[in-house]
This record gives structure tokens, C-alpha cells and sequence, in this order.
């Protein structure tokens, strides 16, 4: 059963379309990521799902209820993970957490804090002003907000940029977490591959305000080969695939130019799909 | 209820933690302007048949109290474009008229610190304050429009430049030409007109009038504040059913 159905959503900003007519949806409990390089539409994806920004065209349904940014009783039930780290600096965890739960009537309000103190692992820091944490930390409190309402659908905007190696990792275990014990269907965006590879039981690729291609992770790799071999020639590296290990290696063989094989990854599909790097 | 509730929680637990340092705006300005207007001038000068230091007590109340509950307006632009806090009121499940009655009840809350401090100036200088009950609604409506003025102006402008050109060439002007400091009707004709555009004469006549006991149509005075309000409600709650975040 679909959770959420998007239909020809786009967005104009002035003359130019930052998203343009793109149609999905996403599977009740699953994790859906949307993988593409900065500018290609992601954030204003989301902003237009949870009613931050207003569509200029296309419709969005919620468990098949035609949505808009004033429809309080969907917004009751989404919560929002935003790209950039927007804690109340001056307020400590709790109060933000507070804040929250006021605005969105979460009842026992209390306890639901004490709860999401607990499951985000800052019940040692509630009284700790908001803009003294870590940027790890911070992250952990806008999930642990976001979460304070028991939505049923959770929007993770490139939930784990300007994060070390270890905390993303951490982080990804957290969203799992999210998505397997408190039974929430997922959205991310990310430019990250390995997240989108780590954590997605589906992956759809936006370029250029267009989602180029979707599919499951491993799905997608298969369509360019499984096999990838980099060669090295001139300053440049050029990438073949192949269906086998050993058709890669009988190439690799064959070649003088200094070359190594790996398995495919999502920035192959990316790479074959629009010609460019995912980071270019 | 629960967006007026949200936006005051957050408002006045963001006052609370920068509670010394309103308190020190509110209190050194005011206190420049009686040491060099009051003290200087007004031992010499009488205006409307009363001492100038009794006449600048109000125009102070008026003025200060306008600086905090329109300086609302800069940490919404702050809280929009810099730190993105704002965004937290426009997922909220909330219909957008609770976020500008929320932030408005705000505005009156820090505009009332001045007020008592300049009253306390005012009785510790013996400024002959004859204060009557009208100055409660007097000062409730005249905060709740200039609240409302400062959200207004936060939801229009783009960026924070914007909101320091209205600053300058709309509310500076409009605190030195509404009876401040010296009454409308001795102000040049050009100046008197503008005076006249302003909610500002209207609220600060009426502070006057229920603070020192000056004359004044009351009913003139605070039906155009009023009216002035619902307006700017109207138009508060209208630019923020558009604005995205």
C-alpha cells in the first residue's frame, strides 16, 4: 500500500524549475532515498511533501488524501528532518523538545520527552543549552523532535552532511532503528551514495529537477553491470562494465593502461544515466 | 490553541534566557533621553501647560515600548533566514493565524518591560504620573499593533538588509514625528501631516492622556488604533498563509 503518491509535482522559482513534473510513490514502513547532486531538486521535493513550500503545480496524496500545506490533520501525522541543523540555540534540549510537543499537542507530554531523551541518547544533556552540542548531537535532538509526535511518515533532508565517518554511521543505525521499531516510512535525500546503497529499500535518482531513474539499489546496479573496471588513461579515468568478474578481468587483461575492477556502485548508474559524476 | 501556546513557549523561554539584556535595552536608552531631554530642558520648558519631563515620560513609554514589541520583528527575520527556527511553526499542524496571535502576545509581553521601567523612572523622579485604568487597554492595543507591524515587516522583507532600510526610513522617523518628544499640533505642516498617517500620534496621545491626564478624544484616539489593529492582523495572517519556508 502506498504511504505517499506524487503526482506531476513541479515548482517554478522565477524562471527557473527546481522540480519538473516528477511522479513516485512510496511504499507503507519502507525507506525510500533520493540520491542526486546539490541543485538537483531534492530539498524542494521534500519541502513541497511537508507544506514548507507551495507547488505550482502536480498533487500529493497521503494514504490517498489529496494534501495541502494547510491540511493540519496530515501535518499531524509528518515529521521533518531538516538539512540545515535548526535547534533553538538559546533553549536547552528540553525545552526544544518542549516547544515542539506544544505546538503539534503531543499529550503526556512529559514522558514523550523523557522517552525521546532516552531513545536519542541526550537524556544526559536535557538541560544543556541546544547551540553548546556537538553537530552529531544537534542532529541526534532534531530526530528525536521530529519523532516527538509519533508521526507515521519521517522526511530526513541529507540526514548526516557535515558529519564524521563515525557518527554517520551511527546515524544510519538510528534511522534503521526508526524505521524497523517505531514502524515509520522514510524519505531521505542524500548526495552520499553509500547512505542511499546502507540504508534504502528503494532508490530514485534525481538530475536536473527530473528523477532520472528508480529502482531497488541492487536492481539498479544490475542494469549497468555488476562488474566496473576504472582505467587510468591520459589524466582521465573511463569506466566499462560487465555482467562477470571474469569478463572484466579478461579486459583488464587485455589492456596496457593502468586500470583496477570493483563492483558497480549507485554513482555508475548516475554516471551512465547523465554522463557527469554524482559530485560534479 | 496549540500554535499560540507552541509560539509563546518558544518566544518566552528564548525572552528568559536573554532576560539581562532586554532589561538593560529597556532601561539605559530611556534613562539617556530623561538625563539629557528631561534633566537638561525640561527644567526650563513646560509643554501643553505641564513640566517637559512629565510630558517625555509617556512619549518614552510609547517609544520604548514600540522598540521591543516591533523588535520582534528582527528575530523572526533572524529566526527565517538565518537559523531556519521558524520553519518549526510552518510544519506545525497549526492553522498560520495562531503563529501571528502567538508571536503578537509575545510583542506585548516584551514591550511591557520598558514600560515598567520608565514608570519606575518616572515616580523615582517625581514626574507627577496621575495614571488612570485607561492606560492598561491604552497600552495592550498599542503594543498589539506594533507587534503586528514588526511581523508584517519580517514576513515581506527578503534578508536582513531589507529589515534595517525599514527600520530607517519607516520606524525611526515615525517615533520622532507621533508626539515623542514634542506635540503634533507645534510640528510643521509637512511634518504634521505625516504625524497624522502614523498609529504612533494616536497610541502616544492616548498614553499621554491616561498617564499625565492630558486631554485627548479617547474614543477618536483608540478607534483608530483598533481599527489599525484588526487591519494589520488581517494582513499579518494573509502574507503568512504564502510565505514558504
Amino acid at each position: 500500500m502506498n504511504k505517499i503518491s506524487v503526482r506531476s509535482l513541479t515548482k517554478v522559482f522565477g524562471a527557473h524549475k527546481a522540480v519538473d513534473g516528477i511522479s513516485f510513490d512510496v511504499e507503507e514502513g519502507s525507506i525510500l532515498a533520493l540520491l542526486g547532486p546539490n541543485g538537483a531538486g531534492k530539498t524542494t521535493t521534500i519541502n513541497m511533501l511537508t507544506g514548507l513550500t507551495i507547488p505550482a503545480s502536480g498533487e500529493i496524496r497521503y494514504d490517498g488524501t489529496l494534501f495541502d500545506p494547510q491540511n493540519r490533520r496530515i501535518k499531524q501525522t509528518i515529521g521533518v528532518v531538516p538539512q540545515h541543523n535548526n535547534v533553538d540555540r538559546d533553549l536547552t534540549v528540553y525545552q526544544n523538545l518542549k516547544a515542539h510537543g506544544i505546538l503539534f499537542g503531543v499529550s503526556s507530554l512529559n514522558n514523550k520527552i523523557a522517552n525521546a531523551l532516552d531513545f536519542s541518547g541526550l537524556a544526559a544533556h536535557a538541560d544543556k543549552t541546544a547551540g553548546n552540542l556537538s553537530g552529531g548531537m544537534k542532529r541526534r535532538l532534531i530526530i528525536a523532535r521530529a519523532l516527538l509526535h509519533e508521526p507515521s511518515v519521517l522526511f530526513l533532508d541529507e540526514p548526516t552532511v557535515g558529519l564524521d565517518a563515525s557518527v554517520r554511521r551511527t546515524m544510519w543505525d538510528f534511522i534503521r532503528s526508526i524505521n524497523q521499531d517505531k514502524r515509520c516510512t522514510v524519505l531521505l535525500t542524500t548526495h552520499y551514495i553509500e547512505e542511499a546503497e546502507m540504508l534504502s529499500d528503494r532508490v530514485m535518482i534525481m538530475d536536473k529537477a527530473k528523477i532520472v531513474t528508480e529502482g531497488t539499489a541492487a536492481g539498479l546496479k544490475a542494469r549497468v553491470g555488476k562488474w566496473a573496471l576504472d582505467i587510468y588513461r591520459n589524466g582521465k579515468t573511463e569506466t566499462e562494465f560487465f555482467e562477470t568478474r571474469d569478463a572484466g578481468l579478461e579486459r583488464l587483461g587485455a589492456l596496457s593502461d593502468t586500470a583496477s575492477i570493483r563492483e558497480t556502485n549507485l554513482e555508475d548508474v548516475y554516471l551512465t544515466i547523465t554522463g557527469r559524476r554524482i559530485d560534479a | 490553541m496549540n500554535g499560540v501556546k507552541g509560539v509563546l513557549y518558544r518566544e518566552t523561554q528564548v525572552l528568559r534566557s536573554r532576560i539581562w539584556k532586554v532589561l538593560a535595552s529597556s532601561a539605559v536608552s530611556p534613562f539617556l533621553f530623561l538625563v539629557a531631554f528631561g534633566y537638561g530642558i525640561g527644567r526650563f520648558a513646560s509643554v501643553d501647560g505641564v513640566n517637559y519631563l512629565t510630558f517625555l515620560i509617556p512619549g518614552l513609554v510609547a517609544m520604548s515600548s514600540l522598540n521591543q514589541s516591533y523588535g520582534i520583528s528582527g528575530e523572526i527575520n533572524i529566526s527565517r533566514f538565518y537559523f531556519k527556527v521558524f520553519d518549526e511553526y510552518l510544519l506545525a499542524p497549526v492553522s498560520r493565524w495562531e503563529i501571528v496571535a502567538g508571536e503578537v502576545l509575545y510583542g506585548v509581553i516584551k514591550g511591557l518591560i520598558p514600560v515598567v521601567i520608565i514608570l519606575a523612572y518616572g515616580f523615582i523622579a517625581g514626574a507627577g504620573l496621575k495614571m488612570s485604568l485607561l492606560f492598561i487597554p491604552v497600552m495592550l492595543v498599542h503594543l498589539i499593533v506594533f507587534s503586528l507591524l514588526g511581523i508584517i515587516v519580517a514576513l515581506v522583507v527578503k534578508n536582513h538588509g531589507d529589515q534595517m532600510s525599514v527600520n530607517t526610513f519607516v520606524i525611526t522617523p515615525m517615533i520622532f514625528l507621533s508626539g515623542t518628544f514634542y506635540p503634533v499640533d507645534k510640528m510643521p505642516f509637512l511634518a504634521g501631516v505625516l504625524a497624522h498617517i502614523s498609529p504612533m500620534t494616536y497610541s502616544t496621545k492616548l498614553i499621554r492622556c491616561s498617564l499625565i491626564g492630558t486631554e485627548c478624544d479617547i474614543w477618536l484616539n483608540m478607534g483608530v488604533m483598533l481599527g489599525s489593529a484588526a487591519v494589520l492582523f488581517i494582513i499579518a495572517g494573509r502574507i503568512l498563509n504564502g510565505v514558504e519556508g
